[in-house]
């Protein structure tokens, strides 16, 4: 089992979230995120107050898989996630040793 | 076997036999009562043959000598005791059974120690949830701060075994001595326990997933309510009082009808989880309303339709019994610190001829009063004003007035001349909430009806529809207070708006559309909106901007979901909005809106995304206000203003674009159709009289509309003369046409209420202004006059100045923004500075926020753009002169 972290531009996960349903992605996990990479921040004047954001807001998905379907995945992701820009994000994979559902103690890729 | 294993044997059969028994009748009846005293019984028998099998016969007095004590079975000077939920006979079907070993005292303990254990274990092995507690009857009499729920159980105490002269002593004796020495102790912890769980559930009853034991409202408040009645009662009488006099008989009926009602849902709720989980879930509420669960308590069978009318009925009869329980803790003076009825007994300070108040309710002064709708309104206004809750024989005397309200009720402009006083009122939530439990609401309003009490299912929201908007009425009203750096953004935000009370009415009715189901809500909420706005009465102007603020109440949410800072992505929606005012709106209700669906819906994370929209797009509202229009052009630039003007006015379409050719489209946003009307026909006058003057009230200040052909120091002359008459200048917008004629509206405070006091002021002040714009009259030696007078003022806050030039948000114009400390003639001693340094104002936008006044121009110099060195040597002059005071 593979982990998918996705860290994607906010205007893009109605898109991305669209992308993983037509592959068979099923469940997903979204947080608010705030970073940059070379996307650096912003800067805005508002009655001679000056705001300024060096974070700038994400959104990452976190979705654990079978191995079979990670390059599915990502291919989706990165289809429907980009502009071309910088700030387009980035995909993070990781081993998974083992899922449990709570609710019944079952375990392994059926979990999933 | 042994005997004891016997009888557990025996007995689990019996309860596994009666168990099942009772949850069968329980699905055939639904009847939840006859449930849990059935239940109750069956635990009864079977605690009743353990204590005879375990602590009567290991006790030597009983075995020995055959003797028993003086009464019941079982040692002298040890009972066993029912308590809690057990007590009163209320034995939910996973509910825990609270059971006390009451034993005399001195050596006693140690002797039942071991019985106990016994006894004890003997239930947990029958799968028995078992809560015991062993006390002694001096410890029974004694307060526990630690543990005053103890003291509370026994209130619901009931003999069970065992000797019963101790019980009797422990009844008769040490519980009244006990509520006798500790009644304020108990009662303002009974409050503090209660207020904190109806807090920790948001003070509403209205959860979409309500819990039915816990929640406000819920079984607990019951209880709750009977408790401190029976306290009070007891505190006074020194023995137990009769419990059917403990409430008054109006309450009783409503209060009983919903403890029937709660006992079968909670009962269902226990037999469908398996477990003790109160919870009503949405797939329970179906299952529920499918087998009309407690249906036939105070509801017609035929009511209930589907799950939400279930639900309807069911947040009935919870609210009845927080009202009588919020009711008894606001009006029993010892649940409240000895400091807060000091702070309530200076509120009662504010009564007024209408409403005296005591102790924080509100009593009426004439009991019959309440028949003048006027007064009703103003019952609500006064509470809403003043945070106060109304007595319980106002809350009667509203009802009683209702069915006369319903004849004829309030509407017009009468009507919102209260609701809008109310709705910015500080505590116009509390106000909604009450008039919307005692069903005067949707007498007044009917469009919101059908989202009363109304569950929705949507995964983000916790409240039913109609608190969701109560909840984003105080949520804005409470940003003052705020100390989160994101709140006193908003809050500034919404100290800045021009009429908070459409917002308001936007709130109350965003979600309207949501009681008619399967239809698009928002398209429903408008219809109703239309409906309400009817009703009012209200103002074609503010008409469209509730109406714009609930069709669009979803749009800033959606543009957040947007690249928010692509300047493509801020013009798009900028320009959708159009007016900076709006902008307002629209962003502090979305915050409200989001803020209300749940208590971690507005994270740092949305709420910094939603600002970071809104500077973006006011900015870029400030910086784009020279786009013109053209009339000529198929896309004229109006956005559709332009055709729905020349709908209105088809024979004036001429006169109209000669009249806006060129103007910039910001005009159009600004004023509203009726406004460009009557100014195409003030130019067409511009023959007879070359300056034409409107001057008008507008609810917070007054408007001055000059149209007239663009000249030097036009814009400064005006301002002056408006500054040398002691108005303040709130607000000003300047723009010219092509032909070089220009439009000025100023909006202005009257700061020495000339205008008010004297009528005949109103012609002296246009007659004034026309001298000055055409030359006759020397606003310099005006001015000075009237800056003479007023030397002496002292400033609160120490504005610094700001000065900036932008070449670059304008194809046209050099953008001139000032920030600096307000004063009187600021805007005269700026603007004339401008026109000395040869530049002609193009567009002026002047706005002052506190001691702040934001001054934007639009400047150009010959035609063209400032150069560089102008510029420069401007805002030299303007440094210099703004610091001089």
């Amino acid at each position: 089992m593979t982990k998918v972290e996705a860290i994607i531009q906010v205007s893009k996960l109605e898109a991305v979230k669209d992308a993983l349903h037509e592959v068979g992605v099923e469940g997903m996990t979204v947080f608010e995120a705030r970073g940059h990479g070379r996307q650096k921040g912003h800067t805005e004047f508002y009655r001679g107050r000056e705001y300024t954001v060096d974070l700038i807001p994400k959104v990452k998905l976190e979705i654990v898989l079978a191995d079979e379907m990670v390059e599915k995945v990502v291919q989706a992701i990165t289809a429907a996630a980009r502009t071309g820009k910088i700030g387009d994000g980035k995909i993070f994979l990781s081993r998974i040793d083992e899922a449990i559902r709570i609710r019944n103690d079952e375990r392994g890729e059926s979990v999933l | 076997m042994t005997t004891v294993a016997t009888v557990r044997s025996e007995l689990q059969d019996l309860y596994g036999r009666e168990s099942a028994a009772i949850e069968q009748e329980f699905s055939v009846t639904g009847d939840g009562r006859a449930a849990l005293a059935r239940r109750t019984a069956l635990v009864d028998g079977i605690v009743q043959r353990l204590w005879n099998e375990i602590i009567v016969s290991s006790h030597p007095a009983s075995t020995d000598s055959g003797s028993k004590p003086a009464d019941g079975d079982g040692p002298k000077d040890f009972a066993l005791v029912a308590t809690g939920g057990f007590g009163r006979g209320w034995l939910f079907p996973h509910s825990d059974i609270d059971l006390l070993f009451l034993h005399a005292g001195g050596n006693s303990e140690s002797e039942f120690k071991d019985p106990i254990r016994r006894f004890s274990q003997e239930l947990w092995d029958l799968r028995m949830k078992l809560s015991p507690a062993t006390r002694n009857l001096a410890e029974c009499e004694r307060l526990d701060p630690n543990n005053v729920e103890f003291a509370i159980s026994l209130l619901d105490c009931r003999y069970l075994a065992g000797d019963r002269e101790l019980f009797t002593r422990l009844r008769e004796k040490a519980i009244p001595r006990l509520v006798s020495r500790d009644c304020q102790n108990l009662i303002q912890n009974l409050a503090e326990i209660t207020r904190a769980r109806h807090h920790k559930f948001g003070n509403t009853v209205f959860h979409l997933e309500p819990n039915v034991k816990d929640g406000p409202g819920g079984l607990r408040d019951y209880n709750v309510a009977n408790w401190l009645a029976l306290i009070s009662a007891m505190e006074k009488l020194k023995v137990w009082p009769d419990e059917k006099t403990l409430l008054p008989v109006s309450s009783r009926r409503a209060f009983d009808a919903a403890l029937d009602f709660q006992m079968s849902v909670r009962c269902f709720l226990h037999f469908r989880h398996g477990r003790h989980d109160n919870t009503l879930f949405w797939e329970a509420q179906d299952e529920a309303a499918a087998r009309k669960i407690g249906a036939s308590i105070g509801a017609n069978d035929a009511e209930i339709t589907n799950t939400a009318d279930w639900m309807r009925v069911y947040f009935g009869h919870v609210l009845s019994v927080h009202r009588v329980c919020n009711q008894l803790l606001e009006e029993i003076p010892a649940a409240w610190s000895s400091l807060y009825r000091q702070f309530q007994g200076w509120r009662s300070k504010v009564a007024s001829a209408d409403f005296s108040v005591v102790d924080g309710l509100i009593f009426l002064q004439q009991p019959g009063g309440l028949r003048d709708p006027e007064m009703l309104l103003r019952l609500f206004h006064f509470m809403a004003e003043h945070g106060l809750k109304l007595s319980t024989t106002t809350e009667y005397k509203v009802e009683q007035a209702l069915p006369a309200l319903a004849a004829t009720p309030p509407r017009g402009a009468e009507l919102w001349l209260y609701l809008q006083e109310t709705l910015v009122q500080p505590h116009a939530a509390d106000a909604l909430r009450a008039m919307n439990a005692l069903r005067l609401l949707a007498l007044l309003l009917p469009e919101l009806k059908g989202i009363e009490a109304l569950v929705v299912r949507d995964f983000y929201h916790r409240y039913t529809v109609d608190e969701h908007s109560f909840l984003a009425i105080e949520h804005l009203h409470r940003l003052k207070e705020s100390k989160s750096e994101w709140d006193q953004r908003f809050a500034e935000l919404q100290s800045e708006l021009e009429q908070p009370e459409l917002l308001y009415l936007a709130l109350l009715l965003h979600d309207s559309g949501k009681g008619v189901p399967g239809e698009n809500h928002v398209e429903v909420s408008m219809q109703l909106t239309d409906s309400c706005a009817e009703r009012l009465d209200l103002d074609p102007v503010d008409r469209e901007t509730v109406r714009y603020l609930v069709a669009n109440h979803l749009e800033m949410s959606a543009a957040m979901r947007r690249d928010i800072f692509d300047p493509a992505n801020v013009k798009l929606f900028a320009e959708r909005v159009g007016v900076p005012e709006r902008l307002k709106m629209l962003c502090l209700m979305t915050y409200a809106d989001i803020k209300a669906v749940n208590p971690e819906a507005m994270t740092p994370w949305r709420a910094d995304n939603l600002w970071q929209l809104y500077i973006a797009c006011a900015n870029f509202l400030s910086r784009s206000a020279d786009e013109r229009v053209h009339t000529g052009n198929k896309d004229d630039g109006s956005g559709g203003n332009l055709a729905h003007l020349r709908s209105l006015a088809p024979v004036a379409g001429k006169k109209i674009n000669v009249f806006l050719e060129g103007l910039p489209q910001r005009y159009l946003r600004i004023h509203g159709a009726s406004d460009v009307l009557a100014h195409a026909e003030m130019a067409a006058r511009l023959g007879q009289d070359g300056v034409q003057l409107n001057l008008k009230q507008v609810r917070h200040w007054y408007e001055l509309t000059l149209i007239t052909t663009d000249r030097s120091f036009l814009f400064a002359s005006v301002s002056g003369a408006l500054a040398a008459w002691g108005m303040n200048i709130v607000k000003a917008n300047a723009f010219s046409n092509a032909a070089g004629m220009v439009v000025d509206t100023f909006y202005f405070a009257d700061r020495f209420r000339t205008l008010e006091m004297n009528l005949q002021e109103w012609e002296r002040l246009k007659k004034s202004i026309a001298a000055v714009v055409k030359g006759e009259a020397d606003v310099a030696r005006m001015l000075r006059d009237r800056l003479k007078s007023e030397k002496g003022n002292v400033t609160k806050v120490k504005i610094a100045t700001q000065i900036e030039f932008d070449d670059n948000c304008s194809a046209h114009s050099t953008l001139l923004q000032v920030l600096t400390q307000d004063r009187p003639g600021l805007l005269y001693r700026m603007c004339s500075l401008v026109s000395k340094h040869e530049c002609n104002i193009e567009i002026a936008l002047i706005e002052t926020e506190g001691q702040m006044a934001i001054d934007v121009l639009y400047l150009t110099s010959g035609g063209a753009k400032l150069s560089a060195d102008r510029q420069a040597a401007l805002g030299r002059a303007l440094r210099e002169e703004l610091a001089a005071r």
